[in-house]
């Protein structure tokens, strides 16, 4: 589905680094105009499905990897995080989100002529996504609200112990390769790199142990995340 | 220029023949069934395929995520259940679960070979008349945007071809293709190991275009090209939503069309997918179709027997009409489509600029292996509007093959321009044309027997359109009626060929007026002639007729409205003269190729006519124009605004301030100060590089953010070329050492690797960046043939780290005396010394500082 949405200007900035930095009006009108570019021709998709938890968690031998099975789609979900973000779950959703190929042509085309407008772009693009991943989010919500369920935050393969692996199976559940353009790489990465899977609870009512920033916590990078050091994360939005 | 749509049944040219028709039968060498089926890829009758496998076997229990081609092992009859209800329905053609079944999707749970055995036999036994094998995309993007490379896709698809054959199946589907490179692969695939029919489809989005940016008319032109046996649209959207879409490929489809479309756009309900359209919308969509053109219909997700059902009693007892290509010249990228029509007088610019023939810095860029400078050449014509560009990377020490394939995969990846292939190297045209996503012009063929024999079977494998230079073993003919005669040959042998006499363009040879005088009328006149009587497009090379005379341009463009008036369709020439675009945008109101002269007006309304006394001399058209317009605007406007004060001031100081404050406008002028006061090389020691270290303290303390730093890089780089430019030991002016770049295998984050490259040219290094994704093996390599002794690798995610470590590690074996450093995202110190870096650098500025310092050490 379409997803209506806008690049953030300051959240691209802060992804550039920006720390209140004088800027001449060249180099911030060229900021400007990439944001811009980056909107008009990016068209933002995603998609969701869900299902049913089947297996909750296993308790299995002490050194078992927890893992969470999913009712009507052949996949399980394993780590301790992901397990643990997922608790008391009805009902789990599976999203993907993409800025698309074109994107990434920009990307290539920028980065062979344009280093400078090439980081700009990456970071409009690695906002806009984010802003499309709540967009899909809000429709995620948008249905737990018309079953009379709450969401959770959404987590997404490579946070905590939740690992990389899952993305492709996260893609071919959804058959995102086919309806958005979605492929994995061998190392688990997403192509278009302007992409999202995520992960989202359906509860009854919302456990109270969900913190904010719990991604954050069990992040690979938290020692070094430049992000954190600003006082800012990744995921999803700041929730209330 | 865009794609223009009209109906084929509405041209009438008068002059040309109808495209290849009765020249070949196209079907000779396949292996047919039956001819009912020869009848249906004549477009005699129509062929009724299947609905969707999936959603039949979901709604009998397979789970999302699950791998469906494994039923055709665990549960065959289940699948034969599937195919019955569709045989019983109405559906000629069964198509195979083997929708994912390459050995990349699969994995170890079955082998390609064992999968399509049972597929088509489970087929088989629900009675069909016909089986289809079904082939879906690898699931992994191509290079250049993804990591698997043309001949990877290819082998995967080669595997599934031949085990369809082998197991019987009656042709092959490559369907839900979204890159037209990946469509391209399987069809060769198929064509090349086996004697089965092809179809291929592939999906659009609501834009009207694929993932990738592919129109409908670029897939009909360029699969229809390569020789399938039926074209069209799968997937994507509803019926309704795909008519107009089949509508603008039908002109350019030379084959019969198909459609399989969608049960509607897919809705979520109740947090699982459903399609909504009933089959009685989906066959009235259908019907119009139909009438359309169509004459393959199926279905695709969504769909089952109730709607093939009603396709079939659509088609019963019915015999589709004749249909006709459009008679027209056309070349494609997988995203643009330039198309003459043979009724129209469209006129196309050929850019000319990537032809190493008298220019010393392409011959040294390529040499180099440096294909950014081709990049740049490429996109500054294209900004020139260039409508198609030349790539000629002819010199005698280069393997051909290998660098002009090369050159036309990379310079494809940045322009969306289609792209003459230039090359009198029929190894070289090949490798290039094979794995161009599009359909490329050839350049070219010649009346010699030879050049014929060899140049117009490869035109004719993928499908290309080839131009035909006039002459022959006895040379150029002088007059136009033996130009004529060469043109005609040509033209004949291509389609006792079976290529299109529409795809062939004829080439007059210009000859210099200095020189043979009396021939620049005979030109026009063979163009005239060529034109007139042959019916094709003709192209000439402008630049040569003023050959030894001065005012070079003036000439030209005075022959080019001459040559446009005799009927001129492609001229090759220098978009970047301002005088020769000003010739064809004038023209085209002349010929009405622009509308309403709507362009021209926009581009010339303000114009300054450097022929009045008094102008400025700076047009107003074209986007490079504009680029430099704007820039040397904005330069004018800071030394407006700083006035006479500045000048007052040092060139170095000026120079500092520019580089500082990220101008780069201003470089060029201050650099050209700077060069009559000091040395080249004291030029960037004692002024860039000083700067450059300020800006890297700047980033340093945080007085200066990523983007300030690299335009400061960028203002650096313009002084830099010009140092070079202007310096007699041209590039070796700052040869301070070469470091290899590379983002290591696995991963495709390269933003960081390529500032880095950025700001080690700056001061003064040689860079070879060896990209991304880079295999361990090709960074030994490159170390070893060209005696690297400072290797700088990236990675950014923790899962591509291995992949930093076993290029280390290979290095070390390969190569012990390399020093290697690394940086990325999820490094750290500790983790660098665990990959077994001897280096961590945190940023591109601590790069640059690290070279310094291992080239002091070591020099």
């Amino acid at each position: 589905m379409a997803l209506a949405c806008h690049v953030d200007r300051s959240e691209t900035l802060r992804y550039l680094g920006y720390r209140g930095q004088e800027l001449t009006e060249e180099l911030e009108g060229r900021i400007d105009g990439v944001i811009e570019r980056c909107e008009r021709d990016l068209r933002p998709d995603g998609l969701f499905a869900v299902y049913p938890v089947s297996a909750p968690a296993s308790p299995g031998a002490l050194q078992e990897v927890p893992r969470l099975e999913l009712a009507g789609a052949n996949m399980v979900l394993e780590g301790a995080s992901i397990c643990e973000h997922l608790r008391g779950a009805r009902e789990v959703a599976l999203m993907a989100v993409t800025l698309g190929a074109r994107s990434e042509q920009e990307l290539r085309r920028l980065s062979a002529l344009d280093p400078l407008e090439a980081l700009v772009y990456d970071a409009a693009c690695s906002s806009f996504v984010e802003a499309a991943a709540d967009a899909l989010e809000d429709e995620v919500v948008r249905y737990a609200d018309a079953c009379g369920m709450v969401t959770n935050g959404r987590f997404s393969p490579g946070y905590g112990d939740f690992p990389l692996e899952a993305q492709p199976s996260i893609v071919r559940t959804l058959r995102a390769d086919i309806r958005l353009g979605l492929t994995v790489l061998p190392t688990h990465l997403l192509l278009p790199t302007k992409s999202i899977t995520s992960v989202l609870g359906l509860f009854d009512v919302l456990p109270s142990r969900h913190e904010e920033n719990e991604a954050c916590a069990s992040c690979a990078l938290r020692a070094t995340c430049e992000m954190r050091k600003r006082g800012v994360v990744c995921h999803g939005r700041t929730r209330t | 220029m865009g794609a223009r749509e009209h109906k084929a049944q509405e041209i009438s040219c008068r002059k040309s023949a109808p495209c290849a028709e009765g020249a070949l039968d196209p079907l000779a060498g396949l292996s047919l069934k039956d001819d009912r089926l020869r009848a249906a890829l004549e477009g005699r009758a129509y062929l009724v395929f299947d609905g969707a496998m999936g959603t039949m076997l979901q709604s009998r229990g397979l789970e999302a995520g699950e791998l469906p081609e494994l039923l055709n092992l665990a549960h065959p009859d289940e699948v034969t259940a599937i195919h019955r209800a569709y045989v019983e329905a109405g559906s000629d053609v069964v198509t195979t679960n083997t929708f994912g079944a390459n050995a990349r999707k699969l994995g170890d749970a079955a082998s390609v070979d064992e999968v399509f055995a049972a597929a088509i036999q489970a087929a088989r036994a629900s009675g069909a008349r016909y089986v289809a094998a079904d082939i879906g995309p690898t699931g992994a993007l191509l290079e250049p945007l993804g990591t698997l490379s043309f001949e990877e896709a290819y082998g995967l698809f080669k595997e599934q071809v031949v085990a369809a054959e082998h197991h019987g199946a009656d042709l092959v589907l490559v369907e839900t293709m979204a890159d037209l490179l990946e469509a391209k692969a399987a069809v060769l695939a198929a064509r090349e190991n086996t004697n089965l029919p092809v179809f291929a489809t592939m999906t659009f989005g609501e834009d009207g275009r694929t993932f990738l940016g592919t129109t409908p008319e670029i897939a009909a032109t360029v699969l229809s090209g390569l020789g399938v046996q039926a074209v069209g649209i799968n997937c994507s959207l509803g019926p309704d939503a795909l008519a107009p879409l089949i509508e603008r490929m039908a002109p350019f489809a030379r084959c019969p069309l198909m459609v399989q479309a969608n049960a509607g756009l897919p809705q979520i309900v109740e947090g699982r997918t459903v399609y909504g359209i009933t089959p009685e919308d989906y066959a009235a969509s259908v019907a119009c179709m139909v009438e359309a053109g169509v004459s393959v219909i199926g279905g695709c997700c969504g769909t089952n027997p109730d709607y093939i059902r009603l396709l079939a009693r659509l088609v019963e007892g019915r015999t589709p009409g004749a249909r006709t290509a459009a008679d027209a010249l056309t070349v494609a990228s997988s995203q643009r489509l330039v198309e003459l029509a043979c009724c129209r007088n469209d006129v196309a610019v050929i850019g000319e600029r990537i032809n190493p023939t008298g220019k010393k810095r392409l011959k040294e860029a390529l040499r180099a292996g440096d294909y950014d400078y081709l990049i740049g050449e490429a996109v500054s014509q294209q900004e020139a509007g260039a409508d198609i560009l030349d790539v000629n990377v002819g010199l005698p020490e280069l393997d051909e093959p290998v660098v002009l394939a090369e050159a036309v995969r990379r310079i494809s990846a940045i322009t969306p321009l289609p792209l003459q292939v230039d090359s009198s190297d029929v190894a070289a045209v090949e490798a290039a044309v094979r794995t161009y996503a599009g359909k490329p012009l050839i350049n070219s063929v010649n009346g010699k027997r030879e050049s014929l024999g060899t140049v117009l079977p490869v035109a004719k494998k993928y499908g290309c359109a080839v131009v035909g230079l006039t002459l022959d073993e006895d040379g150029i003919p002088s007059t136009a009626e033996g130009r004529y005669a060469i043109a005609e040959r040509i033209v004949a042998e291509a389609e006792r060929r079976g290529i299109p006499r529409c795809d062939v363009a004829i080439d007059c040879l210009v000859m210099a007026a200095s020189t043979n005088q009396k021939e620049a009328r005979e030109i026009l006149r063979a163009v005239s002639l060529v034109k007139e009587r042959l019916g094709v497009k003709t192209v000439l090379g402008v630049s040569n007729v003023s050959f030894g005379l001065p005012q070079r341009e003036l000439v030209n463009a005075t022959f080019l409205a001459a040559a446009f008036g005799a009927g001129l369709d492609l001229p090759i020439l220098n978009p970047l003269s301002q005088r020769y675009m000003d010739t064809v945008s004038a023209y085209r109101v002349l010929n009405a190729q622009d509308e309403g002269a709507a362009g021209f007006i926009e581009a010339y309304a303000v114009w300054n006519d450097p022929y009045k006394a008094g102008a400025a001399g700076v047009s107003a058209t074209g986007g490079s124009q504009g680029v430099t317009a704007r820039d040397s605007g904005a330069s004018a406007a800071v030394d407006d605004a700083k006035g006479a004060e500045e000048d007052d001031r040092s060139a170095e100081a000026r120079a500092r301030h520019a580089i500082l404050t990220g101008r780069k406008a201003d470089m060029t002028v201050l650099t050209e100060e700077l060069l009559s006061q000091r040395e080249p090389l004291s030029v960037i020691n004692e002024v860039f590089i000083p700067v450059l270290d300020e800006v890297g303290a700047k980033f340093e303390s945080g007085a200066f953010f990523l983007p300030q730093l690299m335009s400061s890089a960028e203002a650096v780089k313009v002084g830099f070329d010009v140092v070079k430019h202007a310096s007699t030991s041209g590039a070796a002016v700052a040869d301070k050492g070469t470091v290899a770049l590379a983002t290591v295998k696995g991963d495709i984050h390269d933003i960081g690797k390529n500032i880095v490259k950025m700001l080690l040219e700056n001061y003064g290094y040689e860079v070879v960046d060896l990209g991304r994704d880079v295999d361990p093996q090709k960074v030994v390599d490159t170390v070893r043939e060209r005696d690297i002794k400072l290797v700088g690798l990236s990675a950014l995610m923790t899962t591509t780290v291995r992949g930093m470590e076993e290029t280390i590690a290979l290095l070390r074996q390969e190569v012990p005396d390399v020093t290697v450093f690394v940086g990325g995202a999820v490094l750290t110190p500790e983790y660098a010394r665990m990959v077994g870096a001897d280096y961590y650098a945190k940023d591109a500025a601590e790069s640059a500082r690290l070279a310094g310092e291992f080239f002091s050490g070591t020099a």
